[in-house]
């Protein structure tokens, strides 16, 4: 079955510019495809997440951005007493863009003994204890500290606010990775914000058996003669509307990731008519020592195909390489996608290099295999 | 029964509105050990003669029947491997594959057959010493000259132990001094090796090797002995 593989091999060498350039294109294309993906990936996990459907998020009513939803800090008080009800956190958002970055920063306060119940960190380095004792203390998410450098013991600013980086940590929710997490009181207390009392949101953490719509509307009615009315709804919902417009230019991007397996395809096809097209004679002396028509169009079919799999193999490991070294992520209004790249997402990949391949040999394969010998051998 | 049989074969092409026959209702026997040459002026038939009795060329009528095969019956595919079992095929501009190397070259067609590794590089060593190129093994086609090129040609065209040796000009691209070892070496495969052979040739001195002679000439087969016709093996003579 392969003792034809030096064949391929070497010409595809023979014509090593064509075969470079080509592999290259479909490099190039298969990492746009994983970064795509990724960015998917990110957004599908962030919604889809167990803790998307059982919290609730409470926003102040008709805003958007954290930096204008301001919540009375008492109202946890009456939160906590609503049926289905099990904790709530106060939490307050500090980001340097409300508008869709690559490199945001968002810093979340919460009280410090409500984040270790209400979020699923594991701490890589640092220690909670000085988290707990130290008012300036931040935890930061492996994401942003690698793309922001930071290191335990090392102070970061954003603005006016500076906090002394006392852990990293991972999280199973990966676009937690992106957040800094720090007091609740320093934030409110930090120069020039003067927010003592009042918070960005909070998380209400339902009971196992709690209805999150009957509860959203319970919160919602409590507070709609209050100072400030309120807009509730599970946290994987809250997700998706702040990101809509993100996720709309994802959707979209999705397209542009199709249009890069059409260009493979098309790319590689080129290639591989021009390949065919060149060796009409060869292809008629392979058939005059004995090669059987479909072996010719299962050689050019190989060529074709390993074009594709060595263009896809470097675009996705490239991709995935950049992706999980860089830590990417994009974030708007203070909530992040995470930049994901998986084992699934390189699988997909490859998949979709050798159908390309095997699609883009089909023709000049057919080509080839249908030669005419006479008239082959009959070209100088 | 003879080796090969050919019988009433016609071929016709269209040019434009023109037909044409360059053989019309042939009848040839090779027996085994046979060596052919086939001479005529270009255009008469020669080549379409030898791409008929490979295979690679389909004709309008008649039968070739090759070790009791009629290969005029055969699929595309089929074809393919009987060609890989049974013909040998010198060409005259060589036709290596030049990605390929000597050793390469001569190996291909033993890799569609069914064959152990060990054994393949046994027959290919033993062909590349019968044409004296075991030290340019790992060459490649353009590091060879024209006589060393078509002597893998001849290496490939006899490894597989074929029926029938063909060849097209065999020396019609190379100089008067590697001309005469080529023939020197094809004549040895008939006598030595005992292998058939029927080869297209434009130079009388080529023909002159081959045992028997054949003159096409208007879609006929002339057998020539003493440089003088003989008798024909085409329908309109035995009818005449």
């Amino acid at each position: 079955m392969f003792r034809f593989t030096p064949y391929v091999l070497k010409s595809l060498w023979r014509h090593r510019a064509r075969t470079v350039l080509t592999v290259s294109g479909a490099a190039v294309a298969l990492f746009v495809f994983c970064v795509i993906g990724a960015v998917q990936g990110g957004l599908e996990s962030l919604t889809r997440q167990s803790q998307a459907d059982q919290t609730l998020v409470v926003f102040q009513e008709n805003r958007f951005c954290p930096a204008s939803s301001r919540l009375p800090e008492d109202y946890a008080r009456t939160i906590t007493k609503i049926p289905g009800v099990k904790d709530v956190v106060p939490i307050k958002v500090l980001t340097n863009n409300c508008r869709a970055s690559l490199d945001v920063v968002v810093f979340n306060g919460l009280p410090p003994e409500k984040l270790r119940v209400a979020r699923d960190l594991n701490l890589l380095s640092g220690n909670w204890t000085e988290f707990e004792n130290r008012t300036d203390a931040a935890l930061a998410g492996q994401a942003v500290a690698h793309r922001r450098n930071l290191k335990v013991g090392q102070k970061f600013t954003m603005g006016e606010v500076t906090v002394t980086i006392v852990g990293l940590f991972t999280s199973s929710v990966t676009a937690e990775e992106n957040f800094l997490y720090t007091h609740l009181d320093f934030l409110q207390r930090a120069p020039g914000r003067n927010t003592v009392g009042a918070v960005t949101q909070f998380e209400v953490l339902l009971a196992d058996n709690a209805n999150p719509d009957a509860t959203a509307g319970a919160i919602d009615a409590k507070f709609r003669s209050g100072p400030v009315a309120t807009t509730t709804r599970t946290k994987g919902v809250f997700q998706r509307e702040t990101l809509s417009d993100l996720a709309e230019l994802v959707g979209f991007a999705h397209w542009l990731g199709y249009a890069c397996v059409g260009l493979v395809l098309s790319l590689v096809a080129t290639t591989t008519v021009m390949a065919v097209q060149d060796r009409i004679k060869e292809h008629g002396v392979l058939q005059t020592l004995g090669v059987r028509p479909t072996r010719v169009f299962r050689l050019v079919l190989a060529e074709s195909l390993l074009q594709s799999l060595a263009g896809g193999f470097l675009g996705i490991g490239l991709g995935l390489l950049l992706l999980g070294w860089w830590g990417f992520s994009i974030g708007t209004e203070g909530v992040t996608i995470t930049f994901q790249p998986s084992l699934g997402l390189a699988v997909s990949g490859a998949v979709v290099s050798a159908v390309v391949g095997v699609l883009a040999g089909l023709a000049p394969g057919y080509q080839a295999a249908r030669t005419q010998i006479v008239a082959a051998l009959r070209q100088a | 029964m003879p080796l090969v049989e050919i019988r009433n074969l016609t071929k016709e092409f269209s040019k434009g509105d023109e037909k044409i026959r360059p053989l019309n209702d042939v009848d040839l026997t090779i027996e085994e050990k046979d060596f052919l040459s086939l001479m005529g002026a270009s255009g008469t038939g020669k080549s379409t003669l030898m791409n008929l009795l490979t295979g690679i060329d389909r004709p309008t009528s008649g039968q070739i029947v090759v070790n009791g095969t009629d290969i005029t019956k055969l699929s595309r595919g089929r074809l393919a491997d009987w060609r890989a079992a049974n013909i040998g095929y010198i060409f005259q501009t060589h036709n290596l594959i030049p990605v390929l190397t000597a050793y390469e070259n001569v190996e291909l067609p033993l890799l569609l057959l069914p064959m152990s590794s060990a054994e393949r590089r046994k027959r290919v060593e033993i062909a590349l010493e019968a044409v004296d190129l075991s030290d340019r093994a790992d060459h490649y086609p353009r590091q060879l000259s024209g006589g060393q090129e078509q002597r893998v040609g001849i290496a490939r065209a006899i490894v597989a132990n074929p029926t029938i040796v063909v060849g097209d000009e065999p020396t019609g691209n190379l100089d008067t001094r590697t001309a005469e070892q080529i023939l020197e070496l094809v004549e040895r495969l008939n006598v030595e090796l005992g292998m058939t052979l029927f080869v297209v040739t434009h130079d009388p001195k080529v023909a002159s090797v081959a045992a028997r002679r054949l003159h096409l000439d208007d879609g006929r087969l002339i057998e020539m002995v003493d440089g003088h016709p003989a008798f024909t093996h085409d329908a309109v003579q035995r009818s005449a």
